[in-house]
């Protein structure tokens, strides 16, 4: 490790220590459940593996094995010493697989979460129909917290150990098939899935699946056609078994794969058809069903066709450039309200450009700002867009160093926008977005999803290597002042691709693979019919004039000219009669004409003709232009929104200030002033019964349900005394109370009347606040913790003056969409270079010394961005904390904050949901982006990727005073979210092995963009490109993230997505309808089938059967009735009852459906199902003898 | 195409968009070219005519003289085939049922043989001339309906309507057991002193199993509810299996010591009467009773269908003069996801239109009557009122009449109560396996007979919509019961009431293969109204 790492991590530890000292003498006060700090410091990841499991020698094997191979190859590994025994202590068969497929969960989620413990029930060896015998896992429900790879991965696991230890597989009966089948789509329709399997992908997976996949029912909705298997116990849907089904099998079949092909022992052929998706009888494109499939499989076929090797007998060449597939499986599942932005790899649509922007990777996805605000600000920094490509989702983020849309204007007008500033004047008179502008994806993003390299654009990164390769004197041009090699004049651009037969620089390369050889023709007559004017349209000028600089090209106006322009996005302005393209002479050359506009050729040879079909006219511009052109953009990538972004306080629902039971005194506000004002039913004010820990003085013996003695001060301890005999009980080391005499589980929890007037009193007095020091306090209506511990009132009353809540476990939290970001400048952060300085700081990404605002400097790992709200909220929570300690404790204030930048270089504590770990972060600045933006690596230490996964911030010492495992419920799953343990120090090679595969340099090499071309796989590019495993566990794993792409600011663009400034759905709808007009890779009739078929027919088919069984319930006391009583009124209190589901709810969505599929010219299909719908909804809330009469009567 | 048997006739005409009648077709099977005078005399009727008629075809054969003489042509092969092939399937249904004479299954192979035989040895009926095609004496016929709501809908979706549904139904039910008891209101009886008799109707509103597995059931009239306890041991316990929520029924028993339950002795349902004595024609007519006809689903088997119309024009069906289509006459739209797909006529009003080409098959003079189902284009939610009038002038063929789910349609005297089935999904799957199965759906209908309603649970599968009164009660007993939906084959007599569950003309579909279902497809139920016997045959 560098010196100046261990100086970072050291600093970050003191300020740690200082703050454990300060917490426990706080804790140490007895004021609180315990009296010490309950979020213990995690060594490392081995060791905590070894005590989620309990399995002894895991953690050392562990530790050897990390060395030496990724955690999955190690997880495979430690099968092997399962099945030796040389590793845990197991006798049976069914236990060392156990023991492995334990220990491979455990070890994938970095015994983080609680997966391999409460999700695999056990395994269990069992017998075919055939007589040998076969592996049987059993699942259960929390296992959804390891995530698909860990689910998928237990299964590899589990089969590797039956074969070594010479178990047969698992052979489905074809009732037990069907039965997988039909249980994933029930546990889709009632709990939902990530990914839905087909019947047809599921019963695959079964057939072939070498050990059979079991567990615990989840859910009440049973089967209904394979109930009753003698080896399935239960009716019902298992829930982990169809998790590891959908989202590990189905879903992760490609990671899978990966690793299957390191083992000889494990041969899963049929992995192959899953991941192609040729499941189906004969496999190949003829069996294609379903929409996305039959595009696939058509385009098979076409791709078939095109392939070299059948196409010999025709021609020799390959007749047509390499394309990916389209695929529409993001579109399933439309949102009203989320625009699409564009269909599957439609042109139009965003074009895929290769690199990494600093604030890029990992499950993100660079967009221009131009962009974001074009699409009516749809896009914001960390808004999720579902993608067709090559993962499922991602996080936006701003780029600017990157091409922005193209746009139509409502004068004609077509103009590339490359500036947020212009973007914003515009967009009001823009009639078309013709093309989206790019779309940045780094390269480890395709190493992550083992997808297949897409073509890539023709840019410039690209273009400048095959300069240099074609020999040019690159570096002396980039000295020349004169020169700009990114966006050179259109002489030098002609000189430089004749002169060194390199390809056509992309500034001058228009996208000719979207116009057909015919259209190619028909531009270049019109081109040579053209003629050449001043600018402002005046006087004809002699094209080949010495000043060539001036001058427009003028043609005559057609609407195939019109749009051959816009499809090759050639910038031009418009009058009545004419286009005017003012960038023209490498226009008119690549279409074959000289400087003067004479045609240079007479016709194309058949090989331009026939080339992709004749729909690609780039071998066309080849052949007559005096230069080479590469294809522009070939991979457009098709999206639509998901999640918009998030910034805000977790606050429970209703906020909690105070963990303190006021029962149902306090209304529906919990308002535990008004608990104390009022009067129980037996008419005293104040006084309430609640269920409360019964502790017990170890002093004095006296029995209370608060933290400290009210007459000693001493800590009191939990009191245990078992029900039926008396006895007073311990707890054992598991921690189990229970009495050995009437064999039952003793708890603590008692009735205790608690005068809750006299309560709140003192404690306002404790801390010499009043009641109007803050506007309401709430408690809660009872405890759900194991003791039922309460919290002392006087942590709420300070929350309270403060503005904060908190959460379940007494720490306040704080959301944020999750976003990367490895470099940047401290003038972004709102941050001084002084104080970056000051932070540890010294130099630039280029080694220089730090001394400007606007230096790029090399995030470290543990330090993190703030979002404005955040700071403001941690600014309240730090006060919170201050008081806490001079007025709760009587310790020194920690903090001492004033204004935001106080803030700089205090740590705080990240932790993501369904994990059981927090880790320390620090932070180094603010910005007005909705997110957090921090180092990857910090996210994945959480477990997080940024496809739009949030996650929260709590301040250090907020989290070390107020968390107590007291506080939290004693159910399933009560232990996730919640700070079980903390890691003071990020280890690389211990964090979510997906930010591994982010690269980490500056410049892809020309290699691997010609690789792109052959559409190759990732992994044979792998070597060319460095990603961040390149550097696990050297001197460098904390350092040298570098970046392909800058951008201004890593909050361009909206600070805010238009899904959450719009109003109401309505509105959203409308402007998701109104930009699906707009964009040309929009298809807006199918956004509209998508809402009315995902979004509004589902809504009026449910509320109409919602309807027609209704339950009924009483306006006065609240009493629910499955069906409505006789009497009519209130069988309670004969109050008045009414209907819990109205006409006006079941049919709001009707008419603007109506309208909706009217107007976007929706299929008959969706028309009629809405027409029959309204006849029904006439038909029940109609009288025939008495209609309502319409303006149509009339007419 | 050759034109050998009236039916072909028909069908042929039938595709040319008209109806005939009957001696019109007898002419233009004598023709010595059928296809020709067939041809000839469409164009003679024009095209806005809606029927051929015998002067039509006489028309085209007078001018065509050489025509008439060429009368009795070639021996043509019978229909009997199609009836040879009634159904021996039907066997296993039929032994699962109660002894009644008609659910024997001997008795239904042995008619249909007898008729093959004796088509054989008078030889064919259009050629022999012993028989002339249909010739039904309309005179004799009745047809009546009860209960039908179409056009009647006056519920507005009110709490108060739903109210008062339930209340109509408490009041028609309770009449049929008030005589049983000694009915004592709810809240009569909370302030009776402990240990007295009581006894009282009410609708089930719960029903839950005590710790120690007695049953506890709450009923509740107009006043109150009351908790009723069903201990284990009682012989009627099991009765409690049956139960539905929010059916009707009568309980007798004994208050606690405190009052605050009643100890239940006997336990009543509304019932029909055990020697109840059906009502039957006054000749020897038969009814044919089909449901699920499924057009526009790209399972729906048009050849069965063929063969039925075929088979009704045979003289083997001389007697048929009713056919009642118990919903679903089409697949529908929107009926469940993604069902665009599987569909073979996308557009709602083309399967209408496609519906009602096939019932022109149908020999024109036979009397129909049709019922929505949860497939067809009107409202879910039961009772369901008759098509609306864009789809009647589509369906006007035959004059069929078109009534709501449920209906009573008196044929000559002989009640029958038609309803889709919905609700036999929730009688299956609440009741045990023995009460009520997808293999005996009469069984289950047993069951809404014994509680007098066509779907007593609410707040389940089935949907209610709140109307004036419960269309849905069974305020007479029916003569015969006849449903659908289930896609299952099954009769049986109850309490001497024929339930009858007709099967469909839709093959197995993806999603029934999906959930282990085996439709009985192609099958058509007949019944003699006479003596209420019935005769399965079988299509496909």
């Amino acid at each position: 490790m560098h010196e100046d790492d261990e100086r970072y991590f050291a600093r970050i530890e003191d300020r740690l220590d200082e703050a454990f000292d300060r917490a426990r003498a706080a804790k140490g006060q007895g004021r609180d459940p315990q009296p010490e700090v309950e979020i213990p410091v995690a060594k490392d990841m081995a060791d905590r593996v070894e005590n989620i499991l309990g399995i002894p020698g895991v953690a050392e094997r562990v530790r050897e094995l990390e060395g030496q191979m990724s955690r999955e190859e190690a997880a495979l590994e430690l099968v092997n010493d399962f099945v030796e025994g040389s590793v845990g202590d197991y006798d049976s068969r069914a236990g060392k697989v156990e023991g492995a497929v334990r220990t491979a969960v455990a070890l994938l989620t970095e015994g983080v979460v609680a997966a391999p413990i409460e999700g695999i029930d056990r395994v269990e060896i069992l017998e075919n129909d055939d007589g040998t015998e076969f592996v049987n896992v059993y699942y259960a429900g929390p296992i959804r917290s390891a995530g698909g790879t860990a689910q998928a991965l237990s299964v590899l696991v589990a089969d590797f150990a039956r074969s070594l230890l010479g178990i047969e597989e698992y052979k489905a009966r074809d009732i037990e098939v069907e039965r997988y089948a039909e249980e994933v789509a029930l546990y889709d329709k009632e709990t939902g899935l990530q990914y839905s399997p087909k019947d047809k992908e599921t019963k695959f997976i079964a057939e072939h699946m070498p050990i059979m996949l079991d567990g615990e029912a989840t859910g009440d909705e049973e089967v209904s056609g394979f109930r009753d298997l003698e080896r399935v116990d239960t009716n019902s849907a298992r829930g982990g078994m169809c998790l590891v089904m959908a989202e590990g099998i189905a879903l992760k079949a490609p990671k899978i794969q990966r690793y299957t092909r390191q083992l000889d022992e494990v041969d899963w052929p049929w992995l192959q058809d899953l991941i192609d998706g040729t499941y189906y009888e004969g496999g190949g494109a003829d069996d294609g069903d379903g929409d996305g499939d039959e595009d696939d499989a058509a385009e098979d076929a076409d791709a078939a066709d095109e392939t070299p090797e059948d196409a010999v007998e025709d021609a020799p060449e390959p007749a047509g450039p390499a394309r990916v597939d389209p695929a529409s499986k993001y579109l399933r599942d439309l949102i009203a309200g989320r625009p699409v932005f564009g269909h599957p790899s439609e042109a139009g649509g965003f074009r895929l450009r290769y690199g990494r922007s600093r604030n890029h990777g990992f499950a993100t996805a660079g967009v221009h700002p131009a962009t974001m605000h074009l699409v009516d600000d749809f896009l914001a920094t960390g808004t999720q867009i579902k993608t067709e490509r090559p993962g499922k989702a991602g996080g936006v983020i701003p780029v600017d160093s990157i091409e922005g849309p193209t746009v139509r204007l409502a004068n004609g007008d077509v103009r590339r926008i490359d500036d947020p500033e212009e973007a914003l004047k515009v967009r009001n008179g823009v009639e078309k977005i013709l093309d989206l502008g790019e779309y940045l994806v780094n390269f480890g993003e395709f190493v992550e999803n083992n997808h297949p390299l897409a073509p890539a654009s023709y840019v410039y990164e690209w273009w400048v290597q095959e300069f240099e390769s074609a020999g040019a004197p690159v570096q002396a041009l980039e000295d020349d002042p004169r020169i700009d090699l990114e966006h050179p004049t259109a002489e030098q651009a002609f000189e430089w691709a004749t002169e060194y037969d390199c390809h056509l620089h992309p500034d001058y390369t228009y996208l000719w693979h979207d116009i057909t050889v015919d259209e190619f023709e028909t531009l270049a007559d019109a081109a040579a019919g053209g003629r050449v004017v001043e600018s402002d349209g005046g006087v004809v000028l002699e094209p080949d004039d010495a000043d060539s600089t001036d001058g427009v090209l003028e043609l005559d106006r057609t609407e195939e000219l019109t749009r051959l322009l816009e499809h090759l996005l050639v910038e031009h302005t418009q009058t009545d009669e004419t286009l005017r393209i003012p960038e023209w002479r490498l226009f008119a050359r690549s279409l074959g004409l000289t400087a003067s506009l004479e045609m240079t050729w007479d016709d194309l040879s058949a090989e331009a003709r026939q080339w992709a079909g004749g729909d690609n006219a780039v071998k066309a511009v080849t052949e007559v232009a005096p230069f080479d052109v590469r294809e522009r953009a070939p991979t457009r990538i098709g999206n639509r929104m998901g999640r918009p972004e998030k910034s805000e306080s977790r606050d429970l629902s209703p906020a909690v200030h105070t963990l303190f039971p006021i029962s149902e005194m306090g209304g529906n506000q919990r308002d535990v002033g008004e608990a104390a004002r009022a009067r129980n039913e037996q008419g005293v004010r104040g006084e309430l019964n609640a269920l409360v820990g019964d502790r017990e003085c170890p002093d004095c013996g006296a029995h209370t349900f608060k933290n400290r003695c009210p007459d000693c001060e001493t800590h009191t301890e939990p009191h245990y005394e078992c029900e039926e005999c008396g006895t007073v009980v311990e707890p054992d080391e598991s921690g189990r109370v229970f009495c050995e005499r009437c064999e039952r589980e003793v708890e603590s929890p008692d009735w205790f009347s608690i005068d809750l007037s006299t309560e709140l009193r003192s404690a306002l007095e404790n801390v010499g606040e009043r009641e109007s020091s803050y506007p309401i306090l709430k408690g809660v209506k009872g405890l759900t913790s194991a003791n039922k511990t309460p919290e002392a009132i006087e942590k709420g009353i300070l929350r309270a003056k403060h503005g904060v809540s908190s959460f379940k476990d007494g720490t306040v939290r704080y959301d944020m969409t999750d976003l990367p970001v490895t470099s940047v400048r401290p003038a972004e952060l709102d941050v001084s270079v002084d104080h970056f300085r000051e932070l540890g700081y010294e130099t630039d990404i280029d080694g220089e010394p730090l001394r400007f605002d606007d230096q790029l400097v090399e995030l470290k790992v543990q330090d993190i961005v703030l979002s404005d709200g955040a700071a403001q909220h941690m600014l309240k929570t730090a006060d919170f904390v201050d008081d806490l300690l001079s007025k709760f404790y009587g310790l020194e204030p920690f903090y001492d904050v004033e204004e935001r930048d106080d803030l700089i270089g205090e740590l705080v504590f990240g932790m993501a949901p369904h994990t059981s770990a927090a880790v320390v972060g620090r932070v180094v600045g603010f910005t007005s982006a909705a997110v957090g933006y921090a180092h990857p690596y910090f996210h994945a230490a959480k477990r997080r990727n940024c496809d739009g996964d949030e996650d929260c911030v709590m301040l250090l010492m907020d989290g070390l005073l107020n968390f107590s495992k007291e506080f939290l419920p004693d159910k399933r799953g009560g232990q996730m979210d919640a700070p079980l343990v903390m890691s003071s120090r990020i280890d690389p090679s211990e964090i979510d092995d997906e930010a591994h595969n982010m690269d980490i340099v500056r410049q892809y090499p020309e290699a691997f963009y010609e690789a792109s071309l052959e559409m190759a796989d990732p992994g044979e590019v792998e070597n060319l490109i460095q990603l961040g495993e390149d550097t696990l566990g050297t001197d460098d794993e904390y350092r040298g993230f570098d970046h392909t792409h800058d951008t201004t600011d890593i909050a361009l663009g909206p600070d805010l997505s238009a899904y959450k400034t719009l109003g109401s759905m309505m509105d959203k709808m409308d402007a998701q309808l109104e930009l699906a007009r707009k964009l040309r890779a929009v298809d807006e009739t199918d956004v509209a089938e998508r809402v009315i078929e995902g979004h509004f027919l589902p809504d009026l088919i449910g509320n109409l059967r919602a309807f027609s069984r209704q339950e009924t319930r009483c306006l006065d006391c609240g009493e629910k009735y499955r069906r409505m009583p006789l009497t009519g009124d209130c069988r309670e209190c004969g109050g008045r009852v009414n209907l819990t589901v109205h006409q006006g709810s079941v049919n709001k969505y009707m008419d603007v459906a109506i309208e909706v599929a009217e107007e976007f010219g929706c299929r008959d299909y969706t028309k009629q199902r809405l027409e029959v719908l309204e006849k029904s909804l006439e038909s029940v809330f109609e009288n025939d003898k008495n209609k309502a009469s319409k303006l149509g009567d009339f007419m | 195409m050759p034109l050998e048997t009236p039916a072909r006739i028909v069908r042929e005409l039938a595709r040319h968009g008209y109806n005939a009648e009957r001696e019109a077709v007898t002419l233009i099977a004598g023709a010595a070219d059928p296809g020709t005078t067939l041809a000839r005399a469409v164009e003679h009727a024009g095209p806005d005519a809606f029927r051929v008629t015998a002067a039509d075809v006489r028309a085209v054969l007078d001018a065509d003289a050489n025509a008439t003489d060429a009368a009795v042509s070639d021996p043509t092969p019978t229909d009997a085939e199609s009836a040879t092939q009634a159904s021996n399937a039907s066997a296993s249904q039929a032994s699962n049922a109660s002894a009644s004479r008609t659910s024997n299954p001997s008795t239904s192979t042995a008619t249909s043989a007898d008729t093959t035989t004796a088509t054989e040895t008078t030889g064919p009926p259009e050629t022999g001339g012993s028989w002339n095609g249909r010739n039904p004496d309309r005179s004799l016929r009745s047809l009546e309906i009860e209960n039908d709501m179409t056009g009647q809908s006056t519920g507005t979706g009110e709490y108060g309507d739903f109210v008062k549904v339930f209340k109509d139904r408490y009041e028609k039910l309770s009449r049929q057991l008030r005589g049983r008891v000694n009915h004592r209101p709810a809240e009569a009886i909370q302030s009776m002193s402990g240990g007295s008799d009581a006894a009282m109707v009410g609708l089930v509103n719960d029903i839950r199993s005590t710790a120690s597995g007695h049953w506890l059931v709450e009923l509740e009239d107009t006043t109150g509810t009351f908790p009723c306890l069903v201990m284990k041991d009682r012989e009627f316990a099991s009765a409690v299996d049956e139960l539905l929520m929010d059916e009707c029924i009568a309980v007798e028993g004994t208050l606690s010591g405190d009052a605050g339950i009643m100890f239940v002795d006997s336990m009543y349902s509304p019932d029909v009467p055990r020697t109840y004595k059906p009502n039957t024609a006054d000749r020897d007519v038969q009814a044919a009773l089909i449901s699920d006809v499924h057009v526009g689903s790209q399972e729906f088997m048009a050849e069965a269908w063929h063969r039925f119309t075929d088979w009704l024009h045979t003289q083997e069906a001389e007697r048929v003069e009713y056919l009642l289509v118990a919903g679903d006459m089409v697949e529908g739209v929107g009926v469940y996801p993604n069902q665009d797909e599987e569909l073979d006529i996308v557009d709602i009003y083309d399967q209408y239109e496609q519906f009602a080409e096939h019932l022109k098959e149908v020999p024109g003079d036979i009397e129909i009557v049709m019922i929505p189902g949860n497939h067809d284009a009107v409202r879910l939610a039961e009772p369901q009122p008759g098509f609306d009038d864009r789809l009647r002038d589509i369906m006007d063929v035959h004059d069929a009449r078109i009534v709501s789910n449920p209906s009573m349609v008196t044929l000559e005297g002989v009640k029958v109560l038609m309803y889709h089935g919905v609700s036999l999904d929730e009688v299956i799957a609440e009741l045990p396996a023995e009460s009520a199965s997808y293999d005996e759906p009469h069984k289950a209908m047993y069951q809404l007979l014994k509680k007098r309603h066509v779907a007593p649970q609410y707040g389940g599968h089935t949907r209610l919509a709140p109307e004036e009164k419960d269309y849905l009660v069974m305020e007479e007993v029916p003569d015969i019961f006849h449903t659908g939906h289930v896609h299952k084959l099954g009769w049986g007599k109850y309490h001497n009431v024929l339930a009858v569950n007709s099967g469909c003309w839709q093959s197995q579909t993806d999603f029934q293969k999906s959930v282990n279902i085996d439709p009985d497809s192609g099958y058509a139920p007949i019944v003699d109204l006479d003596t209420l016997d019935m005769t399965v045959r079988k299509f496909a």
